[in-house]
């Protein structure tokens, strides 16, 4: 599965305003609500279940990226927003560093292959530590459409 | 590209191309060559200086082991002999397989 | 009587009858048929190839692109080969020219190819002899039905004789009857020689031209402590090795006699010995050897041998039929370990460069995760029926740790929504088998619940040896004073972590170093099975204290020939017998 497949880019906050990983779980969240990809109302329900999940087990998973991810009806196809923060977010990741990037998914309840397709680019492209400073360097949405589809066709990205 | 004109039918094209994607004429490449090569009435030979085999043999092709950079003479005969070299040199020279060139 | 020399990979005596067969099973003798029959054969070769296509054909395109891309590459590269004109000619002229029959000239003509691949010296066609010889056996089931020399319906005692033997065909190995193996073909490190000897087998290998001299019916002699084979032994041979055979066998009994006593040390500290299988039918033998459970149960086999995928229930009978035989003592089921081998690689149509250091192991599986997920959907259901681990091999740092945990937890809920039962808390250990691991083992310590030191791949990393590479082999040592610091390293880490640690590299299984690691700190060891009782017999043979002060030691050396020759000494001391 290729990035444009499933990441909402007018989704995408090159900034996050919040501080905190629970508030940066809100906006990414809500981001995607008013894009209107997540039907009517649900949009409380995902961020407590997000929530909930990332407080069982960090995915915070080093080198200053986290994945949140989440099952959930309201979705037919996987999608994710990507959020910057520049500060850094304490994601209780275990080698104690900030979190500066983040991908935020949330899958259909019912397909996981897809779930699990979405998840191989994203660990594919994590690991290259190329592709997490272009990222982290991204300023504007567009940039960061523009690595991202970069990606898609550049396995070494 | 030259032509002989061998018989008033059998029409004669050779050509030499150059290998040029980066791990040469492995088992796609050989696939692709060979399934372009078939669609052609005409005889294809190809060889690289010490064999000769037929072009349309993915046995033989893929014996040739041929590496990048390697030359090989094509050598097409028969009524689309010209199509046929065209076609192949499309694939080998301008495409190299759809594969990567090596990285300077 | 023909004496033949190759390579012990087995130790053990056996003679008995001998049992041929080709790579697959079949044997295809040369009957001469008569000119009239030439075009009935011809015709039977032509549609041999027809029948294949269509079967072929039809293989292909039932697999799906996005999940079965690789193995509808292969079928694409066979038709292919199938569909080469030249190809059929050369079988057809062979039926003529020779006057044999169809089957015998598409074996004989295709091996031929085969030979002339493999000389190639572009490592990645001579691979394709591989493809040739599967497409000769396609041939061959097109004409010869689906009549096979089976090997699981054996009914006397043999010695099985073939040029190489396959994973599939070693996995229906029944050792009541099989007693010996001997191959012209494979090395120290082939599954002939991994399945040999965690059977207890004896077998020489890499006899090169052994198939030529031996027929039907003859008797054989397999000497896997010398790696001799003799074919038609007189009987003055015969008698002389029946005696030797008892000898060897007595003190097989001596030592299995030590089965239910316990590991322990004779100052009373206990080892926990454990045993590395392949397949599920070792388990019993490491029962029976006096293991107290699997260290390390190695899941590449369900793959090495099909055109098609294990499916999550072919991962699901193999590890319970194992866990069944365990009950309530451990399993480690270590995940999917291919790579860098002959088998994955010649699947490729591209080749990598360097695949020991590729796209293998917990990457390949972090890349693949429908498939990774199914073999890890079938450990968790079996985690209930026993006392299963689950363990990451190769893994080098903490963010492919995390990555692999993720997933496990993502099963982890869908079984939760489908409400399977599985073990909520069941053990996740990573084999510490690089340098980047052991360095950074702290680090990791803090996410798992055990460490298994995977002391072969260290030990090659480390050192950057191939010990399958003759030219340099003899560099390989697990007792180089580089490769003991970074085990060293691990144990304390696991110590000072709180985490269980075990060692299940073949370093465990050499008399001359088990002292070493329990000197280090070791207190759980996993071997082949054969080795566990003469390992018990040392273990219970030491002081912990003689252990510690032999580690001592060896840590103040700085050369590996000191350590060694003080290794050797010291085992010597314990166990005179044994050297």
């Amino acid at each position: 599965m290729k990035f444009r497949d499933f990441v909402c880019f007018e989704a995408t906050i090159t900034e996050l305003q919040a501080s905190d990983r629970d508030g940066v779980i809100v906006e990414l969240v809500s981001s995607l609500d008013k894009t209107g990809r997540l039907g009517k109302g649900k949009c409380e329900e995902i961020i407590r279940e997000v929530i909930k999940r990332e407080k069982e087990a960090s995915t915070g998973l080093g080198r200053g990226v986290a994945v949140p991810h989440v099952k959930h009806k309201a979705v037919k196809d996987v999608i994710a927003a990507i959020g910057l923060s520049s500060a850094g977010i304490n994601f209780f990741a275990l080698d104690k560093q900030p979190v500066f990037s983040v991908i935020l998914l949330i899958s259909p309840a019912d397909e996981p292959d897809k779930h699990l397709q979405a998840m191989e680019s994203v660990f594919k492209h994590l690991q290259q530590e190329r592709f997490r400073k272009f990222l982290r360097q991204c300023r504007t949405t567009k940039h960061v459409e523009d690595l991202l589809i970069e990606a898609d066709e550049d396995p070494s990205l | 590209m030259q032509a002989d004109e061998d018989t008033l039918e059998n029409v004669v094209y050779e050509a030499e191309l150059e290998i040029k994607n980066a791990e040469g004429l492995h088992m796609r490449p050989a696939m692709q060559f060979v399934d372009i090569a078939n669609r052609f009435d005409s005889e294809i030979n190809v060889s690289n200086g010490d064999t000769d085999v037929d072009g349309k043999s993915i046995m033989n092709i893929s014996m040739l082991a041929a590496t990048c950079g390697t030359k090989l003479k094509i050598r097409a005969k028969g009524p689309d002999a010209q199509e046929a070299i065209k076609a192949l040199r499309e694939l080998v020279e301008e495409k190299h397989f759809n594969e990567p060139t090596p990285k300077r | 009587m023909e004496i033949k020399k190759g390579i012990a990979v087995s130790p053990g005596i056996s003679i008995a009858k001998s049992l041929i067969i080709d790579s697959e099973d079949y044997r295809i003798p040369r009957r001469p048929i008569k000119p009239s029959q030439r075009m009935t054969e011809t015709q039977r070769a032509r549609n041999a190839f027809k029948d294949a296509i269509a079967e072929l054909t039809q293989l292909e395109s039932a697999q799906d692109q996005t999940k079965g891309g690789k193995i509808k590459d292969i079928f694409a590269v066979h038709l292919r080969f199938l569909h080469d004109r030249s190809l059929r000619k050369k079988v057809t002229d062979f039926i003529h020219s020779d006057m044999v029959t169809a089957e015998y000239a598409v074996s004989t003509v295709l091996r031929e190819i085969a030979s002339h691949f493999a000389k190639v010296k572009d490592a990645y066609i001579s691979e394709r002899a591989a493809d040739i010889y599967d497409i000769e056996r396609r041939l061959l089931r097109q004409l010869l039905g689906k009549k096979r020399q089976n090997l699981g319906h054996l009914t006397r005692e043999v010695v099985v004789v073939a040029r190489e033997l396959s994973p599939t065909q070693t996995a229906g190995f029944d050792r009541k009857f099989v007693k010996g193996i001997a191959s012209d073909a494979g090395g120290r490190t082939s599954h002939a020689a991994i399945v040999a000897r965690s059977l207890g087998i004896p077998a020489v290998v890499a006899l090169e031209d052994l198939t030529e001299y031996i027929s039907v019916g003859d008797t054989v002699i397999v000497d896997g402590n010398r790696g001799i084979v003799i074919v038609n032994p007189d009987q003055q041979t015969i008698r002389q090795y029946e005696e030797y055979s008892k000898e060897f066998t007595d003190l097989g009994h001596r030592l299995d006699a030590i089965r239910q006593k316990p590991a322990v040390t004779r100052d009373g500290i206990e080892i926990t010995l454990l045993g590395n299988i392949e397949f599920p039918n070792e388990a019993e033998v490491v029962l029976e050897k006096g293991g107290a459970g699997i260290g390390l149960y190695r899941t590449e086999f369900l793959y090495l041998n099909t055109d098609r995928e294990p499916t999550e229930q072919d991962h699901y009978e193999a590890y319970a039929k194992t866990v069944r035989v365990f009950a309530d003592r451990p399993v480690v089921i270590r995940t999917l370990d291919l790579g860098a081998d002959k088998y994955t690689q010649s699947r490729r149509l591209a080749p990598e460069p360097n695949p020991f250091l590729g796209l293998r192991s917990i990457r390949f599986c972090l890349q693949n995760l429908t498939m990774f997920k199914k073999q890890l959907r079938a450990i968790l259901r079996v985690s209930v029926l026993g006392k299963v681990k689950i363990m990451f091999p190769l893994i080098t740092n903490r963010q492919e740790l995390m990555q692999a945990k993720m997933i496990l937890r993502d099963v982890m809920e869908d079984l939760n929504d489908e409400s399977i039962p599985y073990n909520r808390d069941i053990p996740i250990g990573i084999m510490i088998e690089t340098p980047s691991a052991a360095l950074t083992a702290h680090s990791l310590a803090m996410d798992v619940d055990f460490f298994s030191i995977g002391t072969n791949d260290l030990t090659q990393y480390t050192l950057a040896v191939d010990r399958g590479n003759e030219l340099v082999s003899m560099l390989y040592s697990t007792v180089d004073p580089a490769v003991l610091r970074l085990i060293r390293n691990v144990i304390q880490d696991a110590h000072k972590a709180q985490i269980d640690l075990s060692v299940c590299g073949e370093m465990a299984s050499e008399p001359e170093y088990i002292m070493l690691l329990m000197g280090l700190g070791v207190r759980t060891i996993s071997i082949a099975s054969p080795m566990i009782p003469e390992i018990k017999q040392i273990i219970r043979s030491v002081t912990m204290e003689y252990c510690n002060n032999v580690a001592r030691k060896v840590l103040g050396m700085d050369s590996e020939r000191q350590i060694s020759a003080y290794l050797r000494n010291a085992a010597r001391k314990i166990l005179p017998e044994a050297f």
